[in-house]
């Protein structure tokens, strides 16, 4: 399945039909057993731990202290990590962050790019903007390549090409670089490990994400198991570290506890391959620090889904998620997918274009269960539908909202009641009888019966009784 | 305005109602026993195993010398690149093909070499952890670019876990002329992204070689 997509951020059409884990029922099978095989695997991990608990809740407070004291954090790690020689930037959106970026490339006269894993920068397209700007990003991450190669955007924050099968693979680099088909993953490996290995020589400049950022030592903490990390920011003689402001936390104490967490949140290992604390540039190399808000200040203005700037993107919820294992990542249709995403997108990109994306989740509480930070997804969710549907809006139909005027009103008094329940008993008994029926009970009725009208109602039998 | 001080405002405006939020204490993660060198020997060989890496006991540095050189005869490689430090300059004393990686050596030349030897300051024996702390680009390359990456260390740099480095790495890391990087490698470099097999040796080494003398 090498589906064609426009890479592009969409908005977040959710559940349209087109979206291809939707549309092709046996790509969505393959992610969602996998996605399954995760959860078993990484929870197996998680069971030997008996502090396990332990070590949630006190994440969790680690990170509420962090978020709620954001700005002093933040600064104190400016001023630390300064002292270290990295330069600091600040970035308000995507676009800012890109000019940033672009700024520093052109400055240090690069041509081309090697990235390693950063969701920021899916979120900021900054492969988009580089490329407008005649500069070649390569993304470094097996998953990534795939992904890239194919044109196709992430499925997942931990395993983006988790969609694709090795065949899917042998024939994209037979297309795109001219190798021999095969199916067979060590094959697979060694062709993309050949022609990245010639990229992180040439390339000019690094960009990695930020999985943590020390206040107190002024440090960064990147985690990753295939050495892409550890290639991209030290082979080429600039490093530019991307960060959202909530990746500060406020202690180098606290950071065995996340590592922890993480590698077995995320993939069922005890400590992720390459755990890489960086204290500023070494000899001869630059290294800078983008600090980016992009809408993130959203989430902290509503004390109810503060708490979901504690994510560490582990992916746990993606993959225990009921939802997103049948839909996968691109139905979510932004940058973040699964539980988590369906919180942070509203936010980021504003309830208009992404309010529905709340309602995709059965609240069966799965994500919040095994959160390593104990985010409370589910409850987030409910409260982001509550704001969905009570804050005016021009994604809501005249329709919708006659419904529940209509239905406000009659909910009002006992005898309107009764008169709508009476319409309500004879139009179900009616309706199936009809050739046609109206939009979307047309589209519910082309698939489905319509439900038998139930016995006396309550009042019929309450009346009896007595 | 400048961004810096925009992105603080808002971050201030959006905490009007301040949270007080207590820091936690320090978790302690994992209990400390103490256990003796050979208790963290035996665990460190069995986690190392677990990861796919690959441990030699060795009992002396002269031991230590012979491995190296059974490896430079097992990979056909006439030259090993090896950090300067007192550890490596032991173990490679007389030994024939050690190349110094200096300050002046660019990535593509690393690149080249079929072995590269680093020392480790610590070894995690709870998760099978090399701890190296590299202060140069060239340290940090000789850790991802050869195929094969050999780690020495004494069994003095054994420690229990992760927290219990801590408290020698904490110190160190405040320090602020510290540079580049400590690195904490728990096996070769692997990759499960296709179908979520596992496969060794993406992009960094496609074998640790871990040399625990003493």
């Amino acid at each position: 399945m090498l589906v064609k997509m426009n890479t592009h951020l969409q908005g977040a059409e959710f559940l349209k039909a087109k979206t291809p884990g939707l549309a092709e029922p046996a790509g969505s099978k393959a992610l969602g057993e996998s996605a399954e095989r995760s959860a078993k695997n990484n929870q197996a991990v998680v069971d030997q731990i008996r502090d396990w608990q332990e070590w949630r809740e006190a994440a969790h407070r680690v990170k509420r202290h962090a978020v709620a004291n954001l700005d002093k954090l933040l600064v104190e790690f400016e001023r630390n990590i300064s002292a270290r020689g990295v330069t600091v930037l600040w970035a308000k959106d995507a676009e800012e962050a890109n000019r940033l970026v672009i700024g520093i490339a052109k400055e240090h006269n690069v041509k081309s790019v090697v990235k390693s894993k950063t969701m920021v920068s899916e979120e900021m397209e900054l492969n988009h903007a580089l490329a407008d700007e005649g500069i070649r990003a390569i993304e470094t991450d097996l998953g990534e390549y795939l992904v890239q190669l194919a044109g196709q955007r992430p499925t997942h924050i931990v395993t983006p090409a988790m969609h694709l099968s090795a065949e899917d693979c042998g024939k994209l680099f037979a297309e795109k670089l001219g190798e021999p088909f095969t199916a067979e993953h060590r094959a697979l490996t060694d062709i993309a490990r050949r022609h990245l290995r010639e990229e992180y020589l040439q390339a000019g400049m690094g960009i990695s994400g930020v999985n943590f950022a020390l206040a107190d030592t002024g440090a960064i903490a990147v985690v990753e198991n295939e050495g892409n990390a550890g290639l991209s920011t030290s082979a080429p003689p600039v490093h530019v570290a991307l960060m959202g402001i909530e990746k500060v936390i406020p202690s180098i104490d606290y950071l065995p506890v996340f590592w922890n967490l993480l590698g077995r949140a995320a993939t069922g290992q005890k400590l992720t391959t390459y755990t890489h604390l960086i204290h500023g540039p070494t000899p001869g190399r630059k290294l800078y620090v983008i600090i980016l808000d992009n809408g993130r200040t959203n989430l902290i203005a509503d004390p109810h889904t503060r708490n979901a700037l504690g994510c560490i993107r582990c992916g746990a919820c993606l993959n225990n998620c009921p939802v997103y294992r049948r839909v996968g990542g691109w139905a979510y249709g932004w940058v973040y997918p699964g539980p988590i995403g369906a919180i942070i997108t509203p936010m980021l990109v504003g309830l208009d274009p992404a309010g529905k994306l709340p309602f995709a989740s059965s609240l069966c509480g799965a994500c919040a269960e095994v959160c390593p930070v104990k985010v409370d997804i589910a409850h987030e969710l409910v409260h982001l539908r509550h704001r969905a549907v009570n804050e005016p809006s021009p994604a809501r139909s005249i329709w919708e909202r006659l419904m529940w005027k209509g239905w406000a009103f009659a909910m009002a008094g006992p005898v309107r009641y009764r008169l709508t329940m009476l319409g309500v008993r004879i139009g179900v008994r009616v309706a199936k009888f009809l050739p046609w029926h109206p939009l979307q009970l047309g589209a519910w009725t082309r698939g489905r019966e319509l439900p038998k009208v139930p016995g006396p109602a309550f009042r019929q039998l309450w009346k009896e009784k007595r | 305005m400048n961004s810096r001080d925009t992105v603080l405002g808002r971050i201030r405006n959006a905490l009007a109602d301040r949270p007080v939020e207590e820091l936690p204490p320090v978790p302690e993660v994992w209990p400390e026993t103490n256990p003796d060198a050979e208790t963290m020997a035996a665990r460190f060989a069995q986690e190392l195993d677990a990861v796919q890496g690959e441990l030699h006991r060795c009992r002396s540095m002269d031991d230590a010398r012979a491995k190296l050189r059974g490896l430079m005869k097992e990979f056909g490689a006439s030259a090993i690149g090896a950090i300067d430090g007192p550890v490596a300059r032991e173990v490679t004393e007389g030994l024939n093909g050690v190349a110094w990686v200096a300050g002046d050596w660019d990535p593509n030349r690393i690149g080249q070499l079929p072995l590269g030897l680093v020392a480790a300051d610590y070894l995690l024996a709870d998760t099978g952890t090399c701890v190296v702390a590299n202060g140069t680009s060239q340290e940090r390359l000789m850790c991802y670019l050869p195929p094969a990456c050999i780690v020495i260390a004494k069994t003095d740099r054994l420690r229990e876990h992760l927290p219990a480095a801590w408290k020698e790495i904490g110190p160190r890391a405040a320090d602020p002329a510290l540079c580049g990087e400590f690195v904490f490698i728990t096996g070769p470099s692997r990759t499960a992204d296709i179908e979520k097999i596992l496969i060794l040796g993406v992009h960094g080494p496609k074998r640790l070689i871990v040399l625990l003398v003493g």
